[in-house]
């Protein structure tokens, strides 16, 4: 005889009861039940009220289900129960089974790959493993020189991903990352850097300024660097002027908040990623918007040598084991500075960094004794030749196909 | 930075010796130059240094190379003898213009290489040292065509009638300021002013109207000119002496000879240039500790010299005598560098910093990544858009009312004026443009949206979020939601979803995303108006989540 299974509801109902045993259940206590109230606590009513109806064990009457009688046993939920031990059932009740949907009849796997016997199959099934038929069988071979269907991984900038590297290169070298941020008083951008408010560096045509908000609040140290731009450079210090909002303009705005911050460690090495912003004309080589990493090494007893071993390793780790020149520079918040021109094989020599000594009167205001070594790595031109193109622009790519197609690496 | 323009011919007789251009290369890195380029004799210099102005000519540039090269060695010692000029300084100028110093220097023989480094040297400080005249305004005049004594006084707007330098006629300074270009550029200086300042001599010859412009008779140097008057006019001696100094040592290098010109203040007379050389003092032990170098005292007194220094070994210390244009040198630590520039960068070992720490990435920073390591196992290629966009795109586009925002005071494009305050806009403006690209598209972006907030420092703070859409042929909230779904479960966090009203999208088909009951983000299809306005013909569904309040959660 063909075996038989439950189907998905023949089991909900072993499990729960069939619907018209669960509405006896319910009327015997009863006797009659709005069918309101009914199809509310009998789960599948409608196939419940059919079911007691045609076996004429309830009624309706008006609004109200009434009991009739109570069958004795419930043929249907005890053939349920046979047919999952496996055990037979009756013909009869086998049919209402099957037309009830609560069982299905067992196709035995053999039969239908019996029929697939010494003929050549286009894929592998289960069933053939199953059933060991896969011997039987012959493959049919495909055209396996044919590319599969395009699919486009889901993937991450190649931009985002060339920083990580960065970053995680960092940390190896044994650096704590701080977090950058987008606005930033112009006292941590300049003044806080030794930068004399009628510096050139600070004419408005060289950073963004704000147009709302336009004044942020000056931090407690402000007092002392008060002092010292008063001290050395002899002008009138402006509060206001130190408390106007600009976009960040370069990476080296955040070392002097680390050096603020009550948790710096001395000797302490830190670096920062930063998103940098410029009022440039876009082209293939400026944007108003780049990346910069900077920060600070800071110890007893560190001088020059260290700051170009520094740079040296930076150059090694970031760029590549090119030749290094380290030349004379100018930056009003270092001393001595320099700039590091790295001999790249696609870009030629290259000014890629821009580093020095923080000056004592910047790290006086502070109260830091120890040499703070201080640097500025402009990532961007890198980042172009490692993704493989030609324009700054591109780094912040709108070619879907482009991003879709570049080779991780 | 400035870049100043020399002939190749004239630097090389400058420095006294014959060099091949590719030696000159090497050579101008002493001062902090670079040779962007050369065409032919033309030499293109950038200079680095923005806080030395004598650098910026071939004068200064020649100086400094002939220590460094052995040619000479010491500090440069300039003669100034007293003139008989006299600058009256007028009470009335305290208000528009208060300061003025002045020199004469005499028997130039003026060349076409002299002329253009002086006009050129004059230049570059008013306007990158003087930031654009408006500190430091310096003029030359033909002295033979002066006569003293000169008043530094004021005049009313239409006071005086003199030919502007370049002009034929007789202007009153109202008009120059109206008619003559550099009136029409710098005229804003004066804007304030009730009369304004004027450099007049004794018979009443306008001289100039600083910082404007100087006159045509006696304010056009040429290559007849023997001798010359200078005045610099501003508002601090911190500007002007260095100015006045830079100018006149460069024009000793071309064998003038320097007088100095009694100014009469109405409280105090002083005499300029005063090219006294100052003194500093330097230890033994802090050129070492801070060079990390290993060098005798005699070294670095040689070094020193190398790099224009006189010195004078006092048991550990050196006193050093430096000349009077060095107006940059503030500390110890700006001798060392002298003395690193003399030793050479090149010649240099580098040593790593021997501090040992441990290395930690942000954690948000951390967060962020494996935030993206789930949308990009969800198939989602990642974007990156700048933060600067415009009004348009945020509110318009996306039919929303405006709402206070970061705005940029000084955009160089209407394209770029405000940061994002979210990022969907980012994503459609992305989508539109790959309109031709093959579908679906499914893109995330993780960056930051800058927010007013009146409690921080900068009045302002960055928020960080992932804004994710589909672009396709189906794309539905049921879509988007299976995607948010894995995404922050992915991330252990239970949310509901709440319908809200959101114009941008299709109402009905959208949701605030609630974690407990902080609205952190929505979800939604994007409404058909917004896809029009992008120029979008395919429809797109797509959710905006905070992330902070998930990393804290976490």
């Amino acid at each position: 005889m063909a075996k038989y299974e439950l189907t998905e509801e023949g089991k909900e109902y072993l499990k729960e009861g069939l619907p018209e045993k669960r509405l006896i259940e319910l009327l015997i206590s009863k006797k009659a039940v709005e069918t309101q109230k009914a199809s509310k606590e009998v789960k599948n009513f409608p196939i419940a009220l059919k079911w007691a109806i045609e076996n004429n064990w309830v009624r309706k009457e008006g609004n109200k289900i009434v009991l009739l009688k109570a069958p004795e046993k419930f043929e249907v939920q005890e053939a349920l129960e046979k047919i999952e031990k496996g055990e037979e059932v009756s013909e009869e009740i086998l049919q209402v089974l099957i037309s009830r949907k609560l069982v299905k009849k067992v196709v035995k796997e053999e039969e239908e790959v019996r029929k697939l016997k010494g003929k050549e199959v286009a894929y592998l099934t289960p069933e053939l493993i199953k059933t060991g038929f896969w011997r039987e069988v012959k493959f049919k071979p495909y055209n396996v020189e044919i590319i599969g269907k395009k699919i486009y991984p889901g993937k991450r900038h190649p931009y985002v991903q060339f920083l990580n590297k960065m970053r995680q290169k960092l940390v190896e070298l044994g650096f704590k990352e701080v977090r950058s941020q987008t606005i930033i008083t112009e006292f941590w951008n300049f003044d806080a850097l030794f930068q004399p408010q009628n510096h050139p560096a600070r004419d408005w045509s060289q950073t963004f300024s704000l147009k709302n908000p336009k004044y942020g609040k000056l931090p407690e140290i402000a007092k002392k660097v008060k002092k010292v731009h008063e001290k050395y450079w002899k002008y009138k210090w402006d509060s206001r002027k130190a408390s106007q909002l600009i976009p960040i303009g370069h990476d080296t705005a955040l070392s002097p908040i680390i050096l603020a911050s009550k948790d710096l460690e001395i000797p302490g090495k830190y670096f920062q990623i930063v998103r940098v912003y410029r009022p440039e004309i876009p082209d293939a080589k400026h944007s108003i918007e780049f990346t910069q990493m900077g920060g600070v090494v800071l110890g007893e007893n560190l001088d020059f040598r260290n700051l170009l071993g520094l740079l040296k390793k930076f150059v090694e780790e970031i760029v590549g084991k090119y030749e290094v020149k380290f030349v004379e520079a100018y930056f009003p918040f270092t001393e001595p500075s320099c700039e590091v021109l790295v001999k790249h094989p696609v870009l030629g020599w290259s000014e890629i960094c821009g580093a020095g000594i923080f000056r004592e009167e910047l790290t006086e205001a502070f109260g830091i004794k120890v040499p703070v070594l201080a640097w500025g790595f402009g990532v961007d031109r890198l980042a172009m030749v490692k993704v493989g193109i030609n324009d700054i622009r591109e780094l912040f790519s709108r070619n879907l196909k482009w991003l879709r197609e570049i080779p991780i690496r | 930075m400035p870049t100043i323009e020399a002939s190749f011919t004239d630097l090389c007789s400058l420095i006294g010796k014959k060099i091949s251009l590719e030696e000159l290369k090497k050579l101008v890195s002493y001062a902090k130059c670079e040779i962007e380029s050369a065409e032919g004799d033309l030499l293109k210099i950038e200079i680095k240094d923005t806080n030395r102005p004598e650098l910026w000519s071939a004068e200064g540039i020649a100086r400094e190379i002939r220590g460094r090269i052995g040619k000479e060695k010491g500090c440069p010692k300039y003669k100034v003898k007293k003139s008989k000029v006299t600058v009256k300084v007028d009470e009335k100028v305290s208000k528009v213009r208060p300061l003025t110093v002045c020199a004469v220097v005499r028997d130039l023989k003026i060349d076409e290489n002299v002329l253009s480094q002086m006009i050129q040297l004059q230049e570059k400080i008013c306007t990158t040292f003087g930031r654009n005249r408006k500190e430091v305004a310096l003029g030359i005049y033909e002295l033979d065509k002066i006569k003293p004594p000169i008043r530094f006084t004021t005049v009313k707007p239409e006071g005086i009638k003199f030919i502007p330098l370049d002009f034929e006629e007789e202007l009153t300074p109202k008009e120059i300021l109206e008619k003559h270009p550099k009136g029409k550029e710098f005229g804003h200086l004066l804007k304030d002013c009730k009369e304004y300042p004027i450099f007049i001599d004794s018979r009443e010859e306008v001289l100039s109207l600083p910082p404007i412009i100087n006159s045509n008779y006696s304010g056009k140097v040429s290559k007849k000119t023997k001798n010359v008057f200078i005045e610099c006019s501003g508002f601090s001696f911190n500007f002007l002496i260095p100015a006045l100094n830079a100018v006149v040592t460069a024009l000793a290098e071309r064998k003038g000879k320097i007088e100095s010109v009694k100014v009469v203040y109405p409280k105090e007379t002083i005499f300029t240039p005063s090219l006294e050389p100052k003194k500093a003092e330097v230890s033994i032990e802090y050129v070492k500790k801070i060079s990390g170098l290993e060098l005798t005292s005699k070294q670095i007194c040689e070094l020193l010299e190398m790099a224009r220094y006189d010195v004078k070994l006092i048991g550990k210390k050196i006193e050093v005598t430096y000349p009077a244009y060095r107006q940059d040198i503030m500390n110890p630590r700006d001798i060392v560098e002298d003395i690193l520039i003399s030793y050479g960068y090149d010649k240099i070992q580098p040593v790593y910093p021997p501090i040992h720490t441990i290395g930690k990435i942000d954690e948000l920073e951390k967060f962020l990544n494996s935030v993206a390591e789930v949308m990009v196992g969800l198939g989602f290629q990642e974007i990156l858009s700048y933060t600067l966009t415009n009004k348009e795109n945020l509110f318009k586009k996306m039919n929303l009312e405006e709402s206070k925002i970061v705005e940029i005071e000084n955009p160089i494009s209407s394209s770029w004026s405000v940061f994002r305050n979210w990022i969907l806009p980012s994503l459609l403006e992305f989508l539109s443009n790959n309109k031709h690209v093959e579908y679906p598209q499914k893109i995330f972006e993780i960056g930051n949206a800058v927010v007013i907030d009146e409690t921080k420092e900068t009045k302002t703070k960055d928020v960080k979020k992932i804004a994710c859409a589909i672009a396709d042929t189906k794309a539905s909230y049921e879509d988007i939601s299976s995607v948010l779904d894995s995404f922050l479960s992915s991330l252990g966090i239970s949310y509901k979803l709440k319908p809200i009203k959101h114009e941008s999208f299709i109402e009905g088909r959208v949701a605030g995303i609630f974690l407990e009951d902080k609205e952190i983000g929505f979800i939604g299809e994007v409404s058909p108006s917004v896809l029009e306005n992008w120029k979008l013909e395919m429809p797109v569904a797509a959710f905006e989540v905070e992330l902070e309040p998930i990393f804290y959660k976490e």
